[in-house]
């Protein structure tokens, strides 16, 4: 079956390698200089916790010189979801819009094998692919996650093994919903809706449960502190620890200016102090196991399903 | 000896239609069945269910002594080719045999290497000729060295010249193979030259079953006076009957001889016998039938 395999998806498989070799390209060529910027800025003496005077002009300096790229590689989120759609849901829909499964389940291999093996061996090489990918973003975000962490959604999604459980997880939904629908546009439709969905909802419900978050309360914001941490909710509290409101803290700022007092000194001399939830940095590993376990186990679910489905349905 | 394909009372039904019903049927081993019948008489369905590409709503089928659903892997020993012979149109010639190895344990290169030998290993299936893809798909079919070849409408896109061609083909392999042969037909020209079985289905029943010559011998057009008809000796059923004038044209089935002068007796071709038994309207008028029994051509 892997000669099978390699002649049916060899285009696919060329097309990965190329936008894998031209992502390697463009990370080299974006990568650079803001290394070299790093370096050039002595940066990394102003990592956290011992933040030498003045970083904050040239950490500021340097988010803003360099931050629109790495918005830019945000993006490299939708990937795994392009596999889904362009890998995933053709598998099967292909086959059944074009009548070919009545030649290919025909033969001795059994159309069970035949899917597994298909969607088993492809999803190897979205995981080779997904990882080289993610080693590379890794690389390029050097200089960010030295500076901002990597466990905030923007870093956390496109490095580690999250990439490669999120690929194989979009390549099995692509499949399944291939099977079910047996349309391959519509199939493309349904996983794109799937996996976002299934996407935002693991990340917003479930990612900031992995672990009860740590909780501190500071007088006035040093600056720098969490900054490499995921900081899930960051409000005033008053002496007694009740929550302030938004409004009630702009009022009290108005206020502050309006005497002309700083206003930091102010809400602490009202007692106000600031509370933080948040992730540590240095629990990236650990999220990053239990959310590609997740995803894992989702995508062996959806392959079971697909099985099922491929046994019991007339075609 | 075991037969090959036998169902039980097997029936498929698609949301509210039965496609298939009832249907009870024993394929003699290395027989050559000729499966009849018009569009939409389930014979695609039949098929399909023998290659378990879906399951029986109703009954049972045994492949070769096996379920094809519950043991596909009885798949290695039939040979299938679906209607309009689907095949990977990317794929060139030599890809598609090497698929057929690749998914085959048991691919003999030699009898395959034998269909394509007017096939150029580098052309894609897409720019083949419909006789060539047909060629093709059988050589993939038989290349398993199948104990159960099945053929699904096999002639549907090809010119009589080509259609001739692959029935030779066919026969060649079939018979240094030992294997048994359904091919499923709507043009029932096309398998009267070969099946020396036939089963002809209509509106997803069996309507007629048994080997060709005892088909022919046992059907009689009885032909005389129009009269009310009561029982006559030597007919077990009448088929059809017509009336054209004083004239009346019976097709009998027979369990004896007409001794009865009044009645003339003549013999029916195959082709016209199953005509009369898709179609009544269509039972030949006195002239039609030949003197001839069977027509062979080729």
């Amino acid at each position: 079956m892997a000669w099978v395999t390699w002649r049916q998806h060899r285009h696919q498989l060329l097309i990965g390698l190329a936008l894998i070799v031209g992502l390697a390209l463009a990370a080299l060529v974006t990568g650079l200089p803001m290394r070299t910027a790093y370096q050039r800025e002595a940066l990394s003496s102003c990592l956290p916790p011992t933040a030498r005077s003045g970083c904050d002009i040239i950490v500021r300096h340097f988010q803003s010189e360099f931050g629109s790229r790495v918005d830019i590689a945000r993006y490299l989120i939708l990937l795994p979801a392009l596999v889904g759609m362009f890998v995933g849901a053709p598998l099967l829909a292909r086959e059944l819009e074009h009548g070919t499964h009545r030649f290919a389940w025909t033969q001795a291999v059994t159309r069970r094998r035949w899917l597994l093996s298909k969607t088993l061996l492809l999803a190897l090489a979205v995981t080779l692919s997904a990882l080289v990918l993610s080693a590379i973003v890794t690389w390029w975000r050097q200089p960010f996650d030295g500076l901002e962490g990597r466990m905030s959604p923007s870093g956390f999604e496109i490095q580690g093994l999250v990439v490669p459980a999120y690929a194989v997880f979009a390549l099995a939904l692509g499949v399944l919903a291939g099977a079910a629908l047996r349309r391959s546009l519509a199939a493309m439709s349904l996983t794109l809706a799937a996996f976002v969905a299934v996407r935002l909802a693991v990340a917003k419900l479930l990612r900031p449960r992995y672990e009860s978050p740590e909780h501190e309360t500071m007088a006035g914001l040093v600056p720098g502190a969490h900054a490499r941490d995921w900081v899930l909710s960051n409000s005033l509290v008053d002496a007694v620890g009740r929550h302030i409101s938004a409004t009630r803290e702009d009022l009290a700022i108005l206020h502050a200016q309006q005497a002309r007092i700083d206003p930091q000194e102010y809400l602490l001399s009202l007692g106000w102090r600031r509370a933080l939830s948040f992730h540590p940095a240095d629990q990236f590993w650990t999220f990053q196991a239990i959310e590609a376990g997740i995803f894992f186990v989702f995508a062996a679910a959806l392959l079971v399903a697909t099985v099922w489905l491929l046994q019991r349905s007339p075609s | 000896m075991t037969s090959p394909l036998v169902t039980h009372g097997v029936g498929k039904r698609y949301r509210r239609r039965w496609a298939l019903r009832d249907c009870t049927l024993t394929v003699p081993e290395r027989a050559i069945v000729g499966l009849a019948g018009p569009n939409g008489a389930g014979k695609s369905t039949l098929l399909g269910l023998t290659v378990g590409l879906f399951a029986p709503t109703e009954g049972r089928i045994d492949v070769l002594g096996r379920d094809p659903r519950r043991q596909p892997e009885v798949l290695a020993d039939v040979g299938y080719v679906a209607r309009d012979a689907p095949l990977y149109r990317s794929f060139t010639v030599r890809d598609t045999i090497e698929f057929a190895r690749a998914t085959n344990p048991g691919w003999d290169e030699t009898i395959a290497g034998e269909f394509l030998t007017r096939l150029s290993a580098d052309d894609r299936v897409s720019t083949l000729s419909a006789g060539g893809r047909a060629r093709l798909a059988l050589a993939v079919a038989l290349g398993k060295r199948p104990a159960l070849l099945l053929l699904d409408e096999p002639f549907a896109r090809l010119d009589p010249l080509a259609a001739r061609e692959f029935l030779q083909l066919l026969m060649d392999g079939v018979s240094e193979l030992e294997a048994t042969v359904v091919i499923a037909s709507h043009v029932i020209a096309d398998i009267e030259r070969v099946s020396d079985h036939i089963v002809l289905l209509s509106e997803g029943h069996v309507r007629l079953e048994g080997s060709v010559e005892e088909l022919v011998s046992s059907h009689r057009l009885l032909t005389g006076a129009a009269r009310p008809l009561g029982r006559i000796p030597g007919v077990q059923e009448i088929v059809r009957e017509r009336h054209s004038g004083r004239q009346m044209t019976l097709l009998a089935r027979l369990n004896g001889r007409v001794v009865d002068t009044s009645w003339s007796v003549d013999e029916i071709g195959l082709e016209d016998l199953l005509l009369a038994y898709m179609a009544p309207e269509r039972l030949p008028g006195p002239t039609a039938p030949e003197k001839g029994r069977l027509r062979w051509h080729g």
